[in-house]
């Protein structure tokens, strides 16, 4: 006898619009619909009718936490575009303002995965330090958590010898508290026994479904566009790719605490080789890049980030595209979700493995359908959920 | 692989089918392809040269045709490009080769009006349910109805 369970748009598990609708026998789910259509927003179509300035900041919009991800990759399309070179400066800004927004996403995240595994006591001593970064992009930035950091041509603002002190101090200060939150995370049995062995996704599904970023790296698929593609100054400044071969949430929360840890190095070695010179190249303020396409990647904090342009030699892009590392996690999640062989999903792990992907949905806003029984197909309109659930109801009443 | 490598063995097994190739720059790759070959280009990209990933499908509406873009990559990013006349916008669905595929190329479906032969799932996707039918919104003749910033 099997049910459905739908979880969401509005859920408490997860407050983003997103409904999962859970197939379950007795505590097993044995399948799972995702469908992420509430908030499609128009942002390619509104990209074609911007300026490319103007774009930057519609594109820093498209998520608010990986915005630094985002600006970066677009104004790098534009950049390739026009076939301009950024200073070398700009290039060490910018990675250490994208490296401080990955530990300020990272840490919001396992903030919440330690939410939404119960463990509250985490989530309150993880937030509170996440301020600490918050504040150093605010000192460095003008601005919290949208940056408006990266522009055609290079940055914004440049880093004092003032600000680079406090931004060493900030970073003892978080090293301390992330070594402290992995000793937690690897001691403490409340997350060992709700992370360990659930989420599995093995690393040929990994690849056969194309997961990205942390998902990615917990499979032990050493992938990082950081590494095999470097932009900014990523060429130069060393690092290590992180990888856990459990397959699982566990992996996955040791991955991102490791990538604050190799962050925080990162942001380091950069002030310590900061180059001197101007962190702006000036560009005349309506921009009309020559015909043509280019693509750009960037490593946000969840991954795989891709923007396509094509341009027409007009003020605006003519086409632009954005694919969001979300996206591209949405199969390997619902692939999660379904227990297969020995691998029994319960509902009561549906919150932490759904969360171990660090969904985003205001970048997303698409649907996923699986099917398992072939042949038989389970989506339903609003209506007839409706329906079926009133049934339900009287016959149980 | 570097670029010239890829660009060399896709000329050699399809010969004449490649219309045309460029690297504007460092680790990219832009190819374009006739609309028969695509299905194939892609699969030798993902199994014989060991690309491992499709990580995009864009459309593009270009005057009379629909232009169909894989992304497919690891270090290096290759784009194959072809093209399909708009008044019958079908095209091979890579879906049986590259699972992972499936939901980029529902997107374009909902976004262009793009028809993937062989996608088992071909459904609305990111649009929301109430959205007529038969509309494209990243079609050129498409007005968004508050195309401008307020500003």
């Amino acid at each position: 006898m099997s049910f459905y369970i739908p979880i969401g748009p509005q859920h408490p598990v997860h407050p983003e619009p997103l409904l999962m609708k859970f197939k379950v026998e007795g505590e097993q789910v044995i399948d799972v619909e995702i469908n992420v259509s509430y908030t499609h927003r128009g942002i390619e179509k509104g990209l074609e009718y911007r300026d490319y300035m103007k774009g930057i900041f519609l594109a820093e919009r498209i998520c608010g936490i990986c915005n630094a991800a985002h600006t970066l990759c677009y104004v790098q399309n534009i950049e390739q575009l026009l076939n301009k070179e950024v200073p070398p400066r700009a290039k060490y800004l910018r990675l250490i303002v994208e490296e401080l927004s990955r530990i300020h996403s990272h840490l919001l995240w396992l903030g919440l995965a330690a939410h939404q595994i119960g463990f509250e006591t985490l989530f309150m001593y993880v937030w509170r330090d996440r301020e600490r970064v918050l504040d150093l992009l605010e000192m460095i930035t003008g601005n919290r958590v949208v940056t408006s950091y990266n522009t055609i041509g290079g940055v914004r603002r440049d880093i004092t010898p003032e600000m680079e002190q406090k931004i060493r101090k900030g970073l003892d200060y978080l090293e301390k508290r992330t070594k402290y939150f992995k000793k937690v995370v690897m001691e403490e049995p409340t997350v060992l026994v709700r992370t360990q062995n659930v989420g599995i996704l093995k690393p040929r599904e990994a690849i056969e479904l194309f997961a990205v970023g942390p998902v990615l790296r917990a499979s032990s698929i050493k992938h990082d566009v950081r590494a095999d593609d470097p932009y900014a100054a990523h060429d130069e400044v060393p690092f290590n790719v992180i990888t856990y071969d459990t397959c699982d949430v566990y992996a996955r929360i040791l991955v991102r605490i490791d990538e604050v840890l190799e962050c925080i190095n990162m942001i380091r070695y950069s002030l310590d080789h900061l180059p001197s010179g101007k962190y702006r190249i000036r560009l005349p303020v309506v921009i009309k890049p020559p015909p043509g396409e280019s693509v750009s990647r960037v490593e946000a904090p969840r991954g795989d980030l891709l923007h396509y342009v094509k341009s027409d030699g007009s003020d605006k892009p003519y086409r632009y595209k954005v694919r969001t590392p979300t996206l591209a996690n949405i199969p390997s999640t619902a692939r999660m979700l379904t227990s297969r062989g020995d691998y029994i999903v319960y509902i009561a792990d549906i919150p932490i493995i759904f969360g171990s992907v660090d969904p985003c949905l205001c970048c997303t806003g698409r649907v996923m359908f699986v099917d398992v029984e072939k042949g038989k197909s389970w989506v339903w309109t609003y209506n007839e959920l409706v329906k079926y659930s009133r049934e339900r109801f009287e016959r149980h009443d | 692989m570097n670029e010239e490598e890829i660009i060399n063995a896709l000329k050699e097994r399809f010969g004449d089918k490649i219309i045309d190739c460029k690297t504007p720059m460092r680790r990219r790759v832009f190819v374009e392809v006739s609309k028969e070959c695509y299905k194939d280009v892609v699969k030798f990209l993902l199994q014989d040269l060991d690309m491992k990933f499709v990580e995009a499908i864009t459309g593009t509406d270009v005057n009379d045709h629909l232009e169909v873009i894989a992304h497919i990559g690891y270090g290096i990013s290759v784009s194959v490009k072809t093209k399909v006349p708009k008044d019958d916008p079908v095209i091979d669905s890579i879906c049986d080769i590259a699972r992972g595929a499936e939901l980029y190329e529902r997107e374009a479906h909902d976004l262009l009006g793009i028809v993937f032969k062989g996608n088992p799932n071909l459904k609305r996707f990111i649009l929301p349910e109430d959205w007529p039918e038969g509309v494209y919104p990243l079609r050129k003749d498409y007005e968004a109805k508050h195309p401008k910033p307020l500003r």
